[in-house]
């Protein structure tokens, strides 16, 4: 079953408004792999944090239905879907122009990248991103094994027309075989225009710690509860998380993230200062 | 309110004086203050715990949970005065996880003042680690501590440009007397009667040079 005519399949100049008015384009940014436990959700913490410290508003979708991680973290914004259902499909991309916020992460469960990705082609969702009238990007999170990596080759077939970023988050001591530059080489330079992105490894107790807090990283540095009330994490953990964080944005700065999402640029942010 | 003073000795290298100057210093804050709590980082060499087991903890960097125990303790504006004596085997540890983790900003955030005493030596992993700390500490709260026993002559020039206190070296037989357990600087100063001896003139000089960084410390904060 397809969704109704989009508004994305006007011409671009239409999208969002009256013509000639230049309105912000959507952009959907979709955070997935096909194995779990590689990082998915924490690399969407990241961005949603990211996001709320330069001020673009947005709206995540948790497709670890029925019980979302994402939306422990950021209740506010983020809702539980399903994505291999065409009604939730709907409740995602037919709201992208008339949802206030105009960035929109979709934290994709473990083992449904590829699938999501076939959907998002077979809606016409990816030649809309094509020609330019939707913003896309891809955030691949890699693990450290080789199937992970053939990942790689799999999505690289849904890419034209989106930002394709190859995530290694250092979850652990993997190298993703620098040390062997054939096979590094055979994946990570097998597809024109990704961008390498680098997680750093976050200290396991400070990630346990905010695990426990169930918050957004940016509050546990803040020392915030859930509902904004003064907490009493550990200054080290906080300041960990604090380091580790900042590591993370200035990758996303490097990329000019929110430039991408077209919100101009980067502000300084509180949690630096 | 002045801010609450937290003294980490330390060098990378051992047997530099590093726990003679956290005993002189712990005892003089105890004279001073009427209370003091000290930590032991220094489980490789003769250790502070030997020495003031009454006010000193033992404390360790190896892992999170015992950063955790340390540092949230001396991040606490509480007005009592601590004095970490740091071994060498800790000394790059903690100063890496002192920069990633932003302790002097929040120290100063907390009304915390951070003061470090680094023990100088003249061999280039001293002058390595000097550098490292000048990058990372204000020259404000860093201070070199020029042990005449162990340097023996001139302090490296890139040591001497900062602040500097010098302690004298003392005798052999001063210095093996000192260094037994049961000695106490205060105790001494409390018996001995006759002023003049050369170890009365010795630790009166170094409490007297410790009661200038504390002035030093509430100036600056004025």
């Amino acid at each position: 079953m397809f969704a109704p005519k989009q508004d994305w399949e006007q011409p671009a100049a239409m999208v969002g408004g009256v013509e000639g008015i230049d309105m912000a384009k959507p952009a959907v940014i979709v955070v997935g792999a096909d194995k779990g436990g590689v990082g998915k959700t924490t690399v969407s913490r990241t961005l949603l944090d990211y996001f709320n410290a330069n001020s673009v508003p947005t709206r995540a979708f948790d497709t670890e239905s029925p019980r979302g991680t994402l939306k422990r973290f950021h209740p506010d914004i983020t809702e539980i879907v399903d994505m291999t259902t065409t009604s939730d499909q709907m409740k995602i991309f037919d709201t992208l122009n008339t949802a206030s916020p105009s960035v929109t992460v979709i934290d994709v469960r473990a083992g449904l990248l590829s699938p999501a990705l076939a959907s998002l082609r077979d809606i016409g969702f990816l030649d809309a991103a094509k020609s330019g009238q939707i913003t896309f990007a891809v955030f691949h999170i890699l693990g450290p094994s080789i199937a992970s990596l053939d990942e790689i080759a799999e999505t690289a077939n849904f890419m034209s027309g989106a930002k394709y970023f190859l995530v290694k988050n250092f979850i652990n001591d993997t190298q993703f075989f620098q040390w062997d530059q054939a096979t590094y080489n055979s994946y990570f330079h097998r597809i024109k225009d990704a961008t390498d992105l680098v997680i750093p490894k976050l200290n396991e107790m400070a990630y346990e710690q905010v695990e426990v807090a169930s918050v957004p990283f940016l509050k546990f540095v803040a020392n915030k509860g859930p509902r904004d009330e003064a907490a009493n994490y550990s200054f080290v953990l906080r300041g960990y998380v604090r380091h580790w964080l900042a590591n993370v944005w200035s990758e996303f700065d490097r990329i000019k993230l929110t430039d991408i999402v077209g919100s101009g640029k980067a502000v300084p942010r509180s949690s630096e200062k | 309110m002045p801010a609450t003073p937290v003294y980490i000795v330390g060098s990378p290298r051992p047997q530099v004086g590093k726990t003679l100057v956290a005993r002189l210093l712990s005892e003089f804050l105890l004279l001073k203050n009427g209370r003091v709590t000290s930590f032991d980082i220094n489980l490789k060499e003769p250790s502070l715990l030997d020495y003031l087991p009454d006010v000193t903890e033992t404390a360790d960097v190896i892992d999170t949970y015992g950063k955790m125990q340390l540092m949230d303790r001396i991040i606490v504006d509480d007005g009592l005065s601590k004095v970490i004596d740091l071994g060498y085997h800790a000394f790059d540890e903690f100063f890496k996880m002192s920069d990633q983790i932003g302790f002097l900003k929040e120290a100063a955030r907390r009304n915390v003042a951070p003061i470090i005493l680094f023990v100088a030596d003249i061999d280039r992993t001293s002058a390595r680690a000097h550098e490292m700390l000048k990058l990372q500490i204000p020259p404000s709260n860093l201070i070199v501590i020029d042990n005449e026993y162990v340097v023996r002559g001139e302090l490296p020039d890139a040591m001497s440009h900062g602040r500097v206190l010098r302690i004298t070296a003392l005798p052999t037989f001063l210095k093996t007397y000192i260094d037994r357990l049961t000695f106490s600087f205060t105790g001494y100063l409390r018996q001995e009667k006759d002023s003049s001896t050369e170890l009365h003139q010795w630790i009166r000089r170094n409490y007297f040079m410790f009661r200038e960084l504390e002035l030093n410390l509430i100036l600056q904060k004025s």
